[in-house]
């Protein structure tokens, strides 16, 4: 597979998505953390000596909440809309058009969403002030590229099988699974993807107290150990779903 | 060229192509049906769209469900609008181009040409969201062209066109077929057809139930029992005339009694009484509807004869 033609894809991509109403909700997603950790600093005046529940704060915001409603809204829908729009027979009429067009969607989505958290993350450390720092910002920033590569896939697959209700499943997954089940302390919730995610934040940032009170949600492992789960998971994810569009008759138009 | 050996396609409990076989060289052929005959089911069979549920699809020697390199061969216009509001033609025919794996500059110049070829050119640089029906339709036959396939299927490729517009088109496909492209060409509209090919294929209920050149597709409709209907309030007035005569198979009297289905083998005898019976009993008949006159009626006759019904 051409990785050019795939970049190809990624730009097309971006080009026609270039609306006013993407961008509007792009902004809102970058405004929201902001507001709320605004809003918490006017209101605290003991931000420095609170260092870790900030940073939780800050990694709740961004990796777990604006990277999955951005996902949900620019990932999930990625094949839905075009087999509703009637455009994906166009697209797979192509030699490797199904392959390059999921995969130029699932980077584009990544793209979207990780850009909004890392300019909310950035913005939010700034405001924090003593309480952020630049170790904060960076590792809420990769948190959020992970986060974003890990559930882009996700909510990729879920799109790929469910064609028809895909936001309606990925949000009942999203919020039975890695909001529910990924809080539950028990072995079940090391397959979720959040559970990697707050692992790999106790690791780098090295909250003891943190890691004390949420050992186990946030995982225990190393995080060589938590970054290839995650990553192998991400390829995993996005090859089923390549496989799954391959052989799947998916809809092109009414019946004539 | 194409190959289909007892194909068919259900989609659940419905059944989308029924047992079609046929073989197809190189040259233009039309698909004609009326709406939900099967055509599109058909075509999606031949882009490896759809895999049947029974028989064996052959395009170009291979199976386009398991073969998608073939795709590089065979250019589709589908039925099904496009629009990507804030993207050019230029834009998307190149796009189309590039995702066959040509290269950047290639896909550029290919795409300027084809749009040249169905007079997009001067538009072509506007977003598709400011076009009309005609202009997508264009940029959809544009889009099918611009990788240079060897087979072009066109479903309704004149939908949205004006009169100029389908001279234009007409002219193209009829070019292209010279030039050694060879064509498919679905419509539910028979002359539109008439005027690219005299090759048909006429499908109906998913089922292939002629094909042929015009007049052998005549011929078949000639010996096979058809409907006509007249509609009007004084229509339950020509039964005691009909009642008489050899020629008529059946008499329905339907819709409160205003509409008069007669089954017969050969219409023109009605055509030479009809006017007759009308003006002497100074009868009111609103509607005269022959087999001829509506596509439904005339696959309503082959269906008869696909059943074996016809003398």
């Amino acid at each position: 597979m051409n990785p050019l033609l795939i970049l190809n894809v990624v730009r097309f991509e971006i080009r026609r998505s270039l609306s006013p109403g993407r961008i509007a909700i792009w902004s809102i997603l970058v405004l929201f953390p902001i507001a709320l950790v605004a809003a918490l600093r006017l209101l605290s005046s003991r931000a420095a000596e609170n260092a870790e529940a900030w940073g939780m704060a800050l990694y709740f915001l961004v990796p777990e909440v604006v990277c999955l409603l951005g996902l949900l809204l620019w990932a999930t829908p990625a094949v839905s809309t075009e087999v509703e729009g009637q455009t994906w027979i166009y697209l797979a009429m192509r030699r490797s058009g199904r392959n390059l067009v999921l995969i130029g969607k699932y980077l584009t989505a990544v793209l979207w969403s990780c850009s909004a958290a890392c300019v909310a993350t950035t913005v939010c450390t700034i405001i924090m002030g003593s309480a952020g720092g630049l170790q904060l910002w960076f590792v809420i920033c990769v948190l959020s590229l992970l986060s974003c590569l890990a559930h882009a896939a996700l909510y990729i697959l879920i799109g790929t099988v469910f064609f028809r209700r895909t936001m309606v499943t990925a949000v009942f997954y999203t919020l039975l699974i890695e909001y529910g089940l990924a809080f539950v302390p028990a072995m079940a919730n090391r397959l979720t993807i959040n559970y990697r995610l707050r692992g790999l934040l106790a690791e780098w940032m090295d909250w003891t107290t943190a890691r004390t009170v949420t050992e186990n949600i946030g995982g225990q492992e190393s995080a060589w150990v938590h970054i290839v789960v995650l990553l192998a998971t991400s390829i995993a994810l996005v090859t089923a779903s390549i496989l799954r569009l391959t052989w799947t008759e998916l809809p092109t138009q009414q019946e004539g | 060229m194409i190959q289909l050996e007892k194909v068919s396609k259900l989609y659940g409990t419905v059944i989308g192509a029924n047992d079609l076989t046929v073989e197809l060289g190189a040259g233009a052929y039309g698909i004609v049906g009326p709406n939900g005959s099967g055509k599109t089911t058909l075509i999606n069979l031949l882009t490896g769209q759809l895999r049947p549920t029974l028989g064996k699809v052959s395009v170009f020697a291979q199976d386009p469900w398991r073969n998608r390199k073939l795709l590089r061969r065979i250019g589709l216009c589908p039925a099904t609008d496009v629009l990507y509001p804030n993207v050019s033609a230029y834009e998307w025919v190149t796009y189309q181009v590039r995702l066959h794996g040509l290269s950047q500059a290639d896909s550029k110049q290919w795409a300027t040409e084809s749009l040249a070829q169905v007079q997009m050119t001067e538009n072509m640089h506007r977003p598709m969201g400011e076009y009309s029906l005609g202009m997508r339709q264009r940029t959809k036959i544009a889009q099918a062209l611009a990788h240079r396939p060897e087979l072009l299927i066109l479903d309704e490729p004149y939908n949205g066109l004006d009169p100029v517009g389908r001279h234009q088109m007409t002219q193209l496909l009829i070019q292209l077929s010279e030039q050694g492209t060879s064509l498919l060409f679905a419509s539910h509209v028979l002359h539109e057809i008439e005027e690219i090919t005299s090759s048909f294929l006429l499908i109906h209920g998913g089922r292939l139930l002629a094909s042929g050149t015009a007049s052998e597709v005549e011929q078949i409709i000639a010996d096979t029992p058809q409907e006509v209907v007249l509609i009007g309030p004084d229509v339950p007035k020509l039964i005691p005339h009909l009642a008489d005569q050899a020629w008529v198979d059946s008499i329905q009297l339907l819709a409160e009694r205003t509409e008069l289905r007669i089954g017969l083998r050969d219409p023109s005898n009605l055509y030479h009484s009809v006017a007759d019976w009308i003006s002497n009993d100074q009868l009111q008949i609103d509607q005269f509807q022959t087999a001829n006159s509506n596509l439904t009626a005339v696959f309503e006759s082959l269906l008869r004869h696909h059943r074996g019904e016809s003398k």
